[in-house]
């Protein structure tokens, strides 16, 4: 077959060439031949004579012809060729009575468009025609189309589409008009009013498929007009669950920032210490949750707060990891912290998902685990590394591992993060046991121990990252370290690794008091390695010398060790060693004359021409030297990774990347004082829940149909009850009685509120 | 909001583009494929990488990339979810994805993409909505298009008038046989320590369901044990409360292919894995002697098929000399793996076993890989899940049913 496919594709080539000699009808045959057999593939054809016959194939009397010229261009646009040249020859088919022909025509005008706007406007009289058409489809596509054409002129003809649509019958045109309104924000900002009152009609449409691109729509051209969603806020929650997807991500996004300004904080006394308690005696009887029981009794909530609550509860079980990840937004900004438990479960389910959303998903884990690690403290064993994790995924999970740690899980983390230094990300490994044993002193010594272990390792990176993390950790506990100090020390004749070395040479001069046998020893040894090691290593040779010195300035030897180090430092290619040498030669040995005598001229003059002007200076540095040098110094916080991402509301793209990117609103604050409540009554709006097209996941589709009102209908009436359109009538009328239920409740709740 | 949308093939090359907020230069691209290639892997490439005008956001499926660069703030998920559905879509659409897929029905690809995304806003996500829109690509359209000739184009336009009121069904579906299927496939993933611990095991199930049933039915599916699903997420066409309430999924089902329900299982402590893998390393000088065997249980009397065991080994090492009682290995000397295909193992069999040795250049050769293994047993939910009934209401006809289960190997992994 690919040989007759080739041979065919050869022949049409031929014939393309031969194109040039004979006449025009010779090479429609041949193209037929040629077209029959290849796939599209020739479409990708960009050779001159190819282009040339694209035009004429768009002004052809035959559609084939015209379909073949459009799919020509588009493929020219997925080169990357500019293929603007065409727009007068395609902007005339775009009234073409073939669908498949104007469903292409507009694809290369939406991208065109732009840079020809005078040429575009001829193709509007054609979509205002569509959009009276009878079939639905056509009038949501000439709307769509139209209004992305991007010429700042047409605004105002886009603006009466969208009237016009918006009244329309069919709910689909009107999502299309809800989509269209940002779309006219953004050619001209200044219909901005008259779209707003768009937003405001349609704000009362009641089909669950429009209200999420209205709110959409509202989140673009006006987030802050939040007094708009007064009147609709209780539709919107109890619509929540029978829009679509992206419509849930819109509906919750908005739903976060009204009651943010709308309702009191559930968490008043914000004290972490018992929230963890609290929450801590909750997984206890974990087994036996009665989730709404929960949202009574921790704190009077609003009711209209505990209904967002109870109403976005059942997207957590949403095949959408975008909505799922709402809901977890509403829970941890808004509700209780004795609720929020309920968000982790689902979170973790997310996490068998594809890589990428398992990145964003454990980026948003650790950010809430730094401010509540007992959400996810229970599912500790999902963030063990696999070897199969890409390289973000395991640093995420290392880092989640070591927030969630607790007295009660710390042998098991840590006996986890020591299998990982076999593997190939041992230096994230090593880091997250540090910050295990910085938040948890008591752990400290057997995370050392489990390091000191590591400096025996073949791998580099193993032991210089050991070191330093053992450093830090010994310089959080100055008093008892002498004994991890000279083991470390030990370890020195099989370490390679600068930065471990000089870790280790610092460590040695910071707690030399405590090393009076070992220090000057081990100087002994530094000095005879000295021309071969590490620039790094040099300068903390030095320092180590200094700091002994000013700790026994009377000892003779190691007065002399240090000059010979000294001296080896002077003649150093590196300047900075140079630089180091000098000052400290300068600092210590200035009053020893004997010094002095021994150097040669060259630079001693410079020298002492200063110490004449500061003799009187230095014996106040020679007194203070201790202090200079071997001040307490402050030992590094180690800080996770995350920090800062919680400044940044969960699921936000701001909040992954750890930075403010464009457009991005922090979250409101909560009022100090309560707002109104009684705005969100809406009494003349005869809406509610009877009118409200029920859709299928709500509470009342499910419930209120027992299967056995099936089986009783006669089959005939069966028929004509279930046909798609009719389909929800029938539930309504099952409806009643809890209508009447929820009515009465309702109007108590009036009661109560004039009562306040 | 989702700026624009570039599809590149494995060499970085556009293939697609699709701009909804004005145009994006291709330099962009260019940019991301320099980061692209300073990674060692291309899955170890930041899912979102930040540049000074636009973050970009991308997935890597099948070999391909898909780039979106985003330019103002957005849920990070949306984006991402959205560009997995459109890749999900394309599969759908086109039996396998694949550049050559893509480019062989470009004109599809856009259309599509027009569709489902309106100015940066997802619009129509439903497989069963845009096939009522486009029509996939199938020899039958194909031929009808030759047939035709080259004066007219066949035009399929869209029955307005039945929009259905369920967005993920089409309305006025037809069926002579009326026939549903559900595939309960279940996924172990595990840790396992060298001395066969289980450091951490879970089971991730999938319901596929394969619908062919006329008109507008109403399902009920029933289980036996609802109680063993620890945690569970829903296709839209579930009633949600139904299933929190009494345990049931209740569903009109959209017409063709669809993941009903996803779940997780958490597997009780005392309940083993289907089957142990037993490691033995010992390395010496200049080398090691290797000895591996693995052990079946509790596969219910099901034989275990499809495996595939892989032993990393240190990148020194130059040589390996093995032998197996069942199955064949091979070295890879690229990878510096054994992968040991054992294909099917019955219950009756020895133990399987691959024993031998290897060389390396180095002294010691780093050792502590982890060994993964791959495997499939028909007819057997891990988890003991089992559909008890399934009831139609809304039809008349009695349409034929089908389950079968099947476990799984997910990222199974033993540590050595």
């Amino acid at each position: 077959m690919s040989e007759y496919l080739s041979k065919a594709a050869a022949f049409a080539q031929n014939a393309a060439k031969l194109s040039k000699k004979v006449s025009e009808g010779i090479v429609e045959n041949a193209r037929e031949f040629g077209l029959e057999a290849t796939s599209s593939g020739h479409y990708f054809d960009t050779s001159e004579e190819k282009m040339r016959d694209i035009k004429r194939q768009l002004d052809s009397r035959h559609d084939r012809e015209k379909m073949d010229g459009l799919k020509r261009l588009i493929a020219m646009i997925s080169k990357g060729r500019d293929v603007s040249e065409f727009f007068p020859d395609v902007v005339k088919n775009v009234a073409s009575q073939n669908l498949e022909i104007r469903k292409l025509v507009y694809i290369y005008l939406l991208r065109y468009a732009e840079q020809e706007p005078d040429l575009a406007l001829l193709s509007i009289n054609t979509f205002q025609r569509d959009l009276t058409d009878q079939n639905q489809l056509i009038r949501a596509m000439a709307l769509r189309v139209m209004s992305g054409i991007r010429v700042p002129v047409i605004s105002p003809i886009v603006l009466l589409a969208i009237k016009k649509c918006m009244t329309d019958l069919s709910a689909y045109v009107r999502k299309t008009a809800a989509h269209a309104i940002p779309k006219c924000y953004s050619l001209d900002p200044s219909q901005k009013d008259a779209l707003v009152d768009v937003i405001t009609t349609l704000l009362n449409d009641n089909s669950p498929f429009t209200i999420g691109s209205v709110i959409t729509a509202f989140n673009e051209v006006c987030p802050d007009r939040l007094d708009l969603i007064h009147l609709h806020y209780r539709k919107l929650c109890r619509m929540l669950i029978d829009a679509d997807e992206w419509g849930q991500i819109a509906i919750m996004g908005l739903l976060l920032r009204y009651a943010r300004t709308q309702f009191l904080n559930p968490n008043p006394d914000n004290n972490r210490v018992s929230q963890k308690k609290k929450s801590k005696a909750f997984y206890s009887d974990e087994d036996s949750d009665d989730s709404d029981n929960s949202l009574d009794n921790s704190y009077a909530l609003d009711p209209d707060h505990e209904q967002l609550l109870r109403d976005s509860l059942p997207l957590l079980q949403s095949r959408n990891s975008a909505v799922v990840l709402s809901v977890a937004k509403i829970f941890y900004h808004l509700a209780p912290t004795a609720d929020a438990y309920k968000i982790s479960k689902p979170l973790i389910r997310l996490l068998h998902s594809h890589r990428e959303i398992q990145y964003v998903v454990l980026a948003n884990i650790a950010t809430m685990a730094t401010q509540r690690p007992y959400l996810f403290e229970p599912h500790l064993q999902q963030f063990f590394v696999r070897s199969t994790d890409a390289v973000f995924i395991r640093n995420l999970k290392m880092e989640i591992m070591t927030l969630v740690a607790t007295e009660s899980n710390i042998t098991g983390i840590l006996r986890e993060l020591q299998v990982y230094p076999n593997k190939d990300f041992a230096t994230s490994a090593i880091r997250a046991i540090g910050r295990c044993a910085i938040g948890m002193p008591d752990m400290a010594e057997s995370c050392l121990n489990g390091l000191m272990k590591l400096l025996w390792s073949k791998n580099d990176a193993v032991v210089a990252e050991s070191v330093v993390v053992i450093k830090r950790l010994l310089q959080l506990r100055p008093k008892d370290n002498a004994d991890m100090i000279i083991q470390l020390a030990k370890a020195l004749d099989h370490i390679t690794v600068p930065m471990a070395r000089a870790s280790i040479f610092w460590l040695v001069g910071q707690y030399s008091q405590n090393l009076e046998k070992v220090a000057p020893d081990i100087l002994r040894k530094a000095a005879k390695t000295f021309t071969a090691e590490a620039d790094v290593v040099k300068l903390q040779i030095i320092n180590l010398g200094a700091k002994l010195l000013s700790l026994h300035s009377t000892d003779h030897t190691l007065n002399l060790l240090f000059q010979y180090v000294l001296n080896l430092a002077r003649y150093d290619l590196n300047y900075d060693i140079r630089d180091r040498a000098r000052l400290l030669r300068g600092l210590i040995l200035i009053n020893e004359k004997k010094d002095t005598h021994m150097n040669n001229m060259g630079v001693e003059g410079v020298e002492e021409v200063m110490r004449s002007e500061e003799s009187s200076k230095s014996t106040i540095l020679m007194n203070n030297l201790k202090r200079i040098l071997l001040c307490e110094k402050e030992a590094p916080s180690e800080e996770s990774p995350s920090v800062g991402r919680d400044r940044f509301i969960i699921g936000s793209m701001s909040l992954v990347l750890n930075y403010s990117v464009p457009g991005y609103k922090s979250l409101p604050d909560w009022p100090t004082k309560k707002p109104d409540g009684s705005v969100r009554d809406n009494l003349d709006d005869t809406w509610n829940r009877n009118q409200y097209i029920k859709g299928f996941g709500s509470d009342s589709f499910g419930q209120f149909v027992p299967s056995s009102t099936y089986d009783k209908l006669p089959v005939k009436q069966r028929n004509e009850t279930y046909d798609s359109e009719n389909f929800y009538d029938f539930y309504e009328s099952s409806d009643d009685n809890k209508n009447h239920d929820e009515k009465t409740e309702e109007s108590s709740e009036a009661e109560t509120s004039e009562e306040e | 909001m989702i700026d624009s949308l570039f599809v590149l093939n494995a060499t970085g090359k556009i293939i697609i583009e699709k701009h909804w907020r004005g145009l994006i230069n291709r330099q962009l691209v260019e940019y991301f494929n320099d980061q692209f290639s300073k990674q060692s892997s291309p899955e170890d490439l930041l899912p979102i990488i930040p540049t000074p005008k636009y973050q970009l956001v991308h997935v890597y499926r099948s070999g391909l990339t898909f780039l979106s660069p985003v330019s103002n703030e957005v849920d990070a998920l949306l984006v991402l979810e959205f560009l997995h559905r459109i890749v999900d879509i394309l599969a759908e659409y086109f039996g396998e994805l694949a550049e050559l897929s893509i480019r062989d029905n470009f004109d599809i690809v856009y259309q599509l993409l027009e569709e489902m995304m309106d100015y940066g806003y997802p619009l129509t996500t439903e497989p069963n909505a845009l096939k009522e829109m486009i029509v996939p690509p199938n020899i039958i359209n194909k031929v009808i298009s030759q047939v035709a000739g080259v004066t007219s184009v066949v035009q399929h336009v869209p029955n307005g008038s039945t929009i259905s009121s369920f967005p993920w069904r089409k309305a006025g579906v037809k069926y002579t046989n009326n026939e549903i299927y559900f595939d309960v496939v279940e996924e172990i993933d595990a840790i396992v320590d060298s001395n066969g611990a289980i450091v951490s095991s879970e089971i991730h199930g999938l319901i596929q369901a394969n619908c062919r049933l006329s008109g507008m039915p109403d399902l009920t599916l029933n289980f036996v044990n609802p109680r063993v699903l620890d945690d569970y997420s829903f296709h839209p066409c579930v009633r949600y409360n139904k299933f929190e309430n009494e345990r049931v999924l209740s569903f009109v089902p959209p017409d063709g292919h669809f993941k009903l329900m996803s779940y997780r299982v958490n597997l009780p402590h005392h309940q083993s894995l289907p089957l142990y893998v037993k490691p033995q390393i010992h390395i010496g000088n200049g080398g090691g002697k290797f000895d591996i065997s693995i052990s079946i249980r509790n596969t219910d009397g099901k034989p275990v098929e499809n495996v595939l065991l892989v032993f990393p080994l240190a990148k020194s090492v130059s040589n390996v000399n093995a032998t197996c009682n069942l199955g064949s290995y091979i070295f890879d000397p690229v990878t510096k793996s054994i992968r040991w295909n054992l294909g099917k193992i019955e219950l009756k069999d020895r133990t399987p076993m691959l024993s031998g040795n290897f060389s390396s250049t180095e002294q010691t050769p780093e050792s502590g890989h982890t060994i993964t293994i791959d495997f499939l047993i028909n007819m057997h939910a891990i988890s003991g899940l089992k559909v008890d009934s399934l009831k139609i209401y809304n039809e008349a006809y009695k349409p034929y049913k089908g389950v079968r289960s099947m476990t799984k190997a997910g990222k199974f992994q033993i540590r050595t």
